[in-house]
């Protein structure tokens, strides 16, 4: 059909046949299969033997509360972020193996034990798997979870857009996953390169599932920035100005316009590609007038911002908890948001440095070396306002705290390292080297510490409790050993010129540092085993680390001011903003008390298992698209347009919940943290039970006859 | 890191200098976030102020430093960008005028995954080893048949994409005789491991000897050989590379023409699905005089 297709088709299976399933031949896989189906059949039987089908149904996979969607954002993130490690174990392995002439090969590789073309799947899986499919949906979900709390929010604009995005964005990562099974991946680098995409180079089917499943997660995203967008610009509580805007909610505005208007340059590129691929015609070939040079202007205009659509959230959650553990007001709110729009601005106009060496004229390059390097500005303001939100502080080191200043050392060295890409010259000498790939893990890891310094602040919030602090600890300095043990040797082999995306190192005197970088992997490892024991312990030890709703003590914005775990609604009454940091005001004033006079009914969506069937039809059209099964497509498509269609014509979308249930699941929540009665609980200084509260509108503190002066206990409800 | 050519050395000269600006900004940086942590350390000396949140003097510093830093890289980039670019390099041009005569023109076709190397006036070419003068300026026009690749000698010169249907430049001057590995860095399939190549930097008179033994090599390159040549193949240890001894005028420009007329060279599937037989399969067509 329209091209030429090497291997054989049938009209039921595609292209699919018992060829096609790598575990009948490849001893890795096949182990990698018969552990993952064992760990499969141990959860599917787990959750029937408990009876908690019906519970994941209601509570989870058809919800369209915000934090819940939040939550499985997250944990698509760490499932994927484990896959892509274990591909980052492999590619590591391979290359301590292959170096040097005489090295050994195994398992029919040459040297190592991968073959070229499964070494070039595993490198492009882990790219795009680390980018797309972990610290995508990381940031995402934490935006979820978090950007309506900090706006006074009941929950997003749009919920069951919201639900959409997310089950897109869990088909794009199973289609990942199956390639993992059935057939293969890409086998070139994660963001694709064009002629070698194109049929003549990669016959098989790797790059359509490469391709559909970035699509569906770059449509899947989109659709979430709008949400965002739109939940920041008209849900916010009365008195929210922009300027008293929580940081972190300035810089997820920044990065979901950069989203918004990046994402769709994407989508359109890979169409491209696809059109190519399926219909045989030239956008990209090398001959018959296809341009090889679009693609990649391309793919770049929206992969330089998406670099800063990751890194503009990581560097917002850094800006909330540096202040919260130094219990002092950020310094330079105004110069913060200024640089994220900065950062966000200038992040259209970079991307030819992804391609300096592509033989542009020297007053092209020239261009854009500066305009790459004015990124440093925006980042060094950032990095210097951090530097004095600590001074004059009283700095605690918290396991939040500590993953945030570790991101700040990354984006030391990340950034300086960065500024020697940005200077041209040096570029043409390592572009695709492996100094560029120690560069950028820099920048990934320093939004990896944010992400873990997020879940590690932001987790008593959701679920009620503190995680442990001990094999956090353990975590954190086995992964600052491991950085620093895989990525100093990169950076002198990236100097000495060794270059990307090998499968094996001509030079054998190169091997000791890849020996080195094994030993960082192996601490790597260790640290991922005690962060699993981290989560043991949190979990089994959850009732003596019962969090209140000021979880930290120090916290300053709106979202510590409601229980934790916040309920479904968010906030019994939408609260009334009085200023910027309007908790630590609260705190200041003694405005604290979570009792409301009188509660109000209140409005919220309803459940749906609309998006998860569409998200699962628009897997199985992808699937179909990637094997060229056409009556799967056809179905797929004709069902989700049906199913679009008809979810229009439903009008029961909402319900109310009544004020005597937000009564009592308030009482609940106070009560399961303060098990003494209410009677015990001591009111603030002029303020009384059910007159002043923090739900309140009060712009001036005589209003309820608070002393202004005097500090109180920041606890919302002291023992 | 040991640059023996004036375009790499020329590139070391701005790395040293960008590297030493950053760091006598970054280390500083470095230090006061660590005398900030430990002074104002919860229970440390420093004095606390928790409503501390603004200073102009402050401001205008944390914007001047990048600002200022940011200034004089951009300056300096921009100098080294037109000291080195590959199409003009102010260097080689300075170098050019020193040297006096013709530089040496060498046309250079990247094939999966094989280098060819093309002398046009001396007729003749090798495949993955490179010969050039001590001294003398080297200019390379560049092509692939497939796919991109990206040319590069790390102790010479930095480095080019090598693109099909397209013509690139490069060039180079080389200060001392010896012998460097030169490496194909973008993606391009299987072979890219392989894809390396000896660039052998002699002396004027050795290389017109080197020359005139090659001219005599039997083989002779067309382009129907060289559509041959150009099919898929992974150099594994292979110690001779062909050489020919004479050259059909123009082959780099039939070789483009033909790529953008729309000629490919396809991977055949069983290399990219069968990971395991690959290269048997590369031995079995060897055999039957498919390469």
């Amino acid at each position: 059909m329209f091209v030429h297709l090497q291997g054989p088709w049938s009209p039921l299976l595609g292209r699919l046949s018992a060829e096609q399933l790598p575990f009948l031949h490849i001893p890795i896989i096949e182990y990698t299969f018969a552990v993952v189906v064992l760990l499969g059949l141990v959860v599917v039987g787990a959750v029937t033997y408990l009876g908690k089908w019906g519970y994941l149904w209601r509570g989870w996979l058809t919800t369209v509360d915000h934090k819940r969607i939040g939550v499985m954002y997250i944990l698509i993130g760490l499932v994927m972020l484990l896959r892509g490690f274990a591909d980052a174990f492999m590619i590591r392995l391979q290359q301590a193996m292959a170096v040097g002439p005489h090295s050994p090969g195994y398992m029919g590789a040459i040297h190592g034990y991968l073959t070229p073309f499964h070494i070039g799947q595993i490198f492009a899986a882990h790219g795009l798997i680390m980018v797309v499919f972990a610290a995508t949906p990381l940031l995402v979900g934490l935006m979820n979870i978090i950007v309506p709390l900090q706006i006074g929010a009941r929950d997003m604009a749009y919920p069951y857009l919201n639900a959409m995005g997310l089950w897109l964005t869990a088909g794009g990562a199973a289609l990942v996953m199956a390639s993992l099974f059935i057939g293969n991946f890409a086998h070139g680098g994660w963001y694709g390169f064009v002629p070698y995409f194109e049929l003549s180079y990669s016959p098989g089917v790797g790059v359509d599932y490469w391709m559909w499943a970035f699509q569906l997660s770059a449509i899947g995203t989109s659709l979430g920035s709008i949400n965002l967008i739109a939940t920041i610009v008209k849900m916010r509580a009365p008195g929210m100005t922009w300027m008293r805007l929580p940081i972190f909610t300035w810089a997820s505005l920044s990065t979901n316009l950069i989203a918004l208007t990046s994402f769709p340059v994407l989508m359109v590129s890979l169409a491209l590609l696809g059109l190519d691929r399926y219909l045989g015609t030239h956008f990209y070939t090398a001959g018959m007038g296809g341009n090889l040079m679009l693609y990649n202007d391309l793919f770049w205009i929206w992969g330089h911002p998406e670099v800063y659509f990751l890194i503009l959230p990581a560097f917002g959650i850094m800006s909330e908890i540096i202040p919260t553990f130094s219990e002092k007001t950020l310094f330079g709110y105004a110069t913060m948001v200024i640089a994220s729009f900065a950062i966000g601005g200038v992040s259209w106009g970079v991307w030819l440095h992804h391609f300096f060496t592509m033989a542009a004229a020297p007053s092209v390059n020239s261009f854009y070396s500066v305009t790459t390097m004015l990124v440093g500005i925006p980042t060094g303001v950032k990095v210097f306002n951090w530097i004095f939100t600590m001074y004059r502080g009283r700095v605690r080191f918290e396991l939040p705290m500590m993953w945030a200043l570790l991101a700040l050392f990354l984006l030391l060295v990340g950034g300086m390292t960065g500024m020697m890409n940005a200077f041209a010259s040096n570029d043409y000498m390592w572009h695709n080297g492996i100094f560029v790939v120690a560069h950028f893990h820099m920048m990934v890891l320093l939004i990896a510490a944010s992400i873990f310094g997020a879940v590690e602040y932001w987790f008593p919030k959701v679920f009620g409790f503190r995680l442990e602090q001990k094999w956090g600890k353990l975590f954190f300095w086995f992964m600052v050993l491991g950085t620093g043990f895989v990525f100093v040797p990169m950076f002198i082999l990236g100097l000495a010129g060794m270059t990307r995306r090998l499968d094996y190192i001509p030079y054998a005197a190169w091997a000791p540092y890849m020996q080195i970088e094994m030993i960082g992997i192996a601490l790597y490892v260790m640290a991922l085993a005690f962060f699993l024991a981290h989560l043991y312990v949190s979990l089994r030890d959850r009732s003596k680390n019962l969090a209140e709703a000021d979880a930290w003590g120090t916290g300053r914005s709106l979202e510590w001011m409601t229980h934790s775990p916040v309920p479904s609604y968010n906030f019994a009454i939408t609260p009334h903003i009085n200023t910027r940091d309007e908790w630590a005001w609260r705190k200041e004033n003694g405005l604290t008390e979570l009792h409301a006079g009188e509660y109000e009914p209140i409005h919220m969506p309803k459940n749906t298992g609309v998006p998860l069937v569409i998200g699962a039809f628009f897997f199985a059209l992808a699937f179909g698209l990637t094997w060229r099964i056409w009556w799967l497509s056809l179905i797929s498509v004709v069902l989700i347009v049906l199913m679009i269609i008809l979810r229009s014509f439903q009008k029961d979308t909402d319900m109310t919940i009544p004020p005597e249930e937000v009564e009592r699941t308030e009482k609940r929540a106070i009560d399961t943290l303060y098990p003494s009665s209410r009677a015990d609980v001591p009111v603030y200084p002029g303020g009384t039970v059910g007159t002043a509260t923090a739900y309140q509108r009060l712009s001036a503190s005589e209003d309820v006859g608070v002393s202004s002066t005097g500090t109180l206990p920041h606890a919302s409800v002291d023992r | 890191m040991d640059p023996q050519g004036l375009i790499a050395k020329t590139s070391y000269h701005y790395f040293l200098l960008d590297v030493g600006i950053m760091l006598l900004i970054v280390v500083p940086t470095a230090a006061l976030a660590i005398w900030a942590m430990i002074r104002y350390r919860k229970g440390g000396k420093g004095t606390y102020q928790p409503k501390w949140a603004h200073s102009w003097t402050i401001e205008a510093i944390v914007w001047g430093i990048p600002l200022i830093t940011v200034g004089v890289l951009s300056y300096l980039s921009v100098k080294a960008i037109y000291a080195v670019n590959p199409y003009n390099p102010g260097a080689i041009s300075q170098a050019q005028k020193k040297a006096g005569g013709d530089p040496l023109e060498v046309d250079v076709i990247a094939t999966d995954w094989r280098w060819l190397f093309i002398y046009p006036k001396q007729h003749i070419a090798t495949t993955n080893e490179l010969v050039v003068p001590k001294g003398i300026p080297v200019r390379f026009r560049l092509t692939s048949t497939s796919v991109v690749n990206d040319f590069i000698i790390p102790q010479l010169v930095g480095m080019i994409d090598v693109m099909p249907g397209m013509r690139t430049k490069q060039a180079l001057v080389s200060d001392h005789i010896g012998s460097y590995v030169g490496f194909s860095a973008d993606y391009s399939g299987a072979g890219l491991s392989w894809m390396h190549f000896t660039t052998k930097v002699v002396s004027k008179h050795q290389f017109s000897s080197w020359v005139s033994t090659i001219q005599t090599d039997p083989q002779k390159l067309t382009l129907n050989g060289f559509n041959r040549f150009a099919r898929p193949y992974i150099p594994v240890g292979e110690k001779s590379q062909p050489k020919f001894g004479e050259v059909q005028q123009g082959l780099f420009d039939l070789v483009v023409n033909e790529v953008m007329k729309g000629k490919t060279w396809k991977t055949p599937m069983d290399m990219t699905e069968n990971m395991v037989a690959y290269l048997n399969n590369q031995n079995e067509l060897q055999k039957e005089g498919y390469y």
